[in-house]
């Protein structure tokens, strides 16, 4: 059984943690895509989470998305157990999720894209556009992202837009929990530096947001802590602080880590 | 924490302002916009062709002459304006010749039984959405691509309505029945206004309307759509209902105006209502809408028709008019498109790095 080393690890929080998961499998067919995974995570923390391909990442990313429910083991978002779960209760139970691949619509124009799902409506079916405009626009500003207009396609913009706007949908929901999927995969050095900036700012407002990436230098530059899966189980827990790259790397590749696989 | 940003207190003031994020901004130049529009291309289309009938035959001019193409271009556009929303939504609806023809037959054998007209138009329209609501259940449930499922549908149905009318016709229909069909508002057939009341509800339904925005969605990117908390099975069964309703409700609305159901009904249809919906700008690809179009589309079709016969033309060559339509339909589609992306992709980079 693992034991995580909490010697290093200083709980970023005296608060309840708002999201854990406690032993928990998925399996596909005969593969075992997570295994015996646990986590908590904190309101105002960043907790990145690391690994190689086929480590679990998208699986985990899935789960607490919505996607996928749990075979085994426990969802609990502030402090209440999840049984089923979609990607509209996952919303609505508190976790805002910016996907990898987006889930942008890039027919439609920024604005309908922001609300999508969420639309507001006025009197009983009908979308309220003027509102949506506006209150695009709004979010738009406030986290700095420049779009030519709401009314805009979303194929009309650029990797870094289009990752401005998922963001900008996520944010404006207001949930305690934000997970973003590779957020700077797509982007130039400027535009990550940008998403950085937006990470701190939610932290700075106490939300938790948990990072998924591949990206090392933005994982130690804007996380708290960082949690490296291996082969769909936790090969370590550090303090990003205290934490040493090559350390992270090598177990990232398996070559350490406090989860010794046998065979 | 690592140091070498220096930490913003707040996002605005450690960003470069950024004052135009217009709500009010058009998304194309609007002359642009109308030019590349499928309607207006549709609407002139439309009018060069009746303008060189005029210079050929007066018969172009007649008001009968006219009540008749748009009462006949009425049928295809109550169904076109639903297939549209099955083809904006990702799907594909090929039985609405078939259940057609189903709800003629219902509404018939209904009001043939002496059941009042709202009776017997009611139960053919709930036939159709039934054979919608088995459309949507297979093609969200068993994943198998809607043109199969329907093509599936399409043979059954038919076959069922043959089955059970031994092949004959219903008739006679009582006059109460057959009263919208066959009679006039203004000189206008009732008919008329039925396809327009019902084209403006799917008009209304898909632009103004959340759930026209998530029927957008859903065919754009039905991931996307589902990520986003969408609920896309519930989504895309209904628009196989809806779209079912509408050619069942057509279907009964031809036996009322014939004062007779016949099993034969709707024989091809299916290919007339896609054609309508395509020509009309809906794409193929799923998202873009055009509802206007679809009907502007039926009306085209129904002008050749009726326009090929007054001008002496064989008219065994009108389908070859509406195969070069559909495919110079298809090809603005492309062009519009591809237009759309670039000039707004240069907008794009513009505001990026003002």
């Amino acid at each position: 059984m693992l034991a995580s080393s909490e010697i290093d690890i200083k709980v970023p929080s005296s608060l309840p943690p708002v999201l854990e998961v406690t032993n928990g499998w998925k399996s596909f067919g005969h593969v075992d895509a997570l295994r015996d995974v646990s986590l908590s995570a904190y309101p105002g923390e960043t907790l990145a989470i690391l690994g190689d391909n086929g480590a679990g990442k998208s699986t985990l990313v899935k789960v607490l998305a919505g996607v996928h429910n749990l075979d085994a083991g426990e969802l609990r978002i502030n402090g209440r157990t999840v049984d089923r779960t979609s990607p509209l209760l996952a919303r609505r139970q508190g976790i805002s999720t910016v996907f990898q691949d987006l889930a942008v619509i890039e027919t439609l124009d920024i604005a309908a894209n922001m609300f999508l799902g969420q639309q507001i409506r006025r009197g009983w079916i009908f979308a309220n556009r003027r509102r949506m405009f506006t209150e695009a626009a709004e979010s738009l500003a406030a986290l700095g992202v420049r779009v030519p207009s709401v009314r805009a396609q979303l194929g009309e913009l650029s990797g870094g837009q289009r990752q401005g706007v998922a963001i900008a949908r996520a944010v404006r929901e207001d949930n305690p929990i934000v997970l973003m999927d590779e957020p700077t995969a797509a982007l130039g050095v400027r535009e990550t530096a940008h998403v950085g900036k937006i990470i701190r700012e939610l932290k700075r407002r106490g939300k938790c947001v948990i990072l998924v990436s591949h990206d090392l230098e933005f994982v130690f530059e804007f996380s708290d802590r960082l949690l490296v899966l291996r082969l769909g189980r936790v090969q370590g827990l550090r303090s990003t602080g205290s934490a040493n790259q090559q350390e992270v790397v090598a177990m990232i590749t398996g070559l350490a880590g406090d989860y010794e696989a046998k065979g | 924490m690592i140091v070498g940003m220096p930490e913003p207190t707040t996002i605005e003031s450690s960003l470069p302002t950024h004052s135009k994020i217009a709500a009010g901004e058009t998304r194309l130049p609007a002359l642009r916009r109308i030019a590349l529009s499928p309607s207006l291309a549709l609407a002139l289309t439309i009018g060069i062709f009746v303008l060189y009938g005029l210079t050929q035959t007066s018969s172009f001019a007649s008001g009968a002459v006219w009540i008749n193409i748009v009462r006949d271009a009425s049928f295809t556009a109550i169904i076109a304006s639903f297939e549209a929303i099955v083809i904006i939504g990702g799907g594909l609806d090929l039985s609405v010749g078939s259940v057609f023809a189903a709800g003629a037959m219902v509404s018939a054998a209904l009001a043939n039984q002496g059941l009042s007209p709202l009776i017997a138009f009611a139960g053919g329209t709930m036939a159709g959405a039934g054979v919608g609501l088995v459309n949507g259940l297979i093609v969200n449930y068993f994943s198998i691509p809607a043109i199969i499922v329907t093509l599936g549908t399409m043979f059954g149905v038919s076959s069922l309505v043959v089955h059970f009318s031994q092949g004959q016709p219903i008739a006679p229909l009582p006059s109460s029945f057959s009263y919208i069909g066959q009679n006039d508002l203004f000189g206008v057939p009732y008919i008329i206004y039925v396809a327009v009341v019902i084209a403006v509800i799917a008009y209304l339904l898909l632009h103004a309307t959340t759930l026209g925005w998530n029927i957008r969605a859903l065919g754009a990117n039905r991931e996307a759509a589902r990520s986003s908390g969408i609920r896309v099975r519930a989504l895309s069964i209904s628009l196989y209902v809806y779209c079912g309703a509408a050619a069942a409700f057509a279907g009964a609305l031809e036996a009322a105006r014939l004062g007779a159901g016949s099993p034969d009904f709707g024989t091809g249809l299916e290919l007339t209502v896609i054609a309508a919906a395509i020509i009309g700008g809906t794409s193929i690809y799923g998202g873009l809408r055009t509802i206007p179009g679809a009907a502007l589309g039926s009306l085209l079709l129904s002008v050749l028709a009726t326009g090929l016969i007054l001008l002496n033309i064989d008219p065994t060559l009108q389908d070859l008019a509406t195969g070069i339509v559909l495919i110079l339909a298809a090809g603005l589609d492309q062009v519009r498109r591809r237009q759309m992306f670039r000039t707004s992709a240069r907008r794009a980079r513009a505001a990026e790095n003002p």
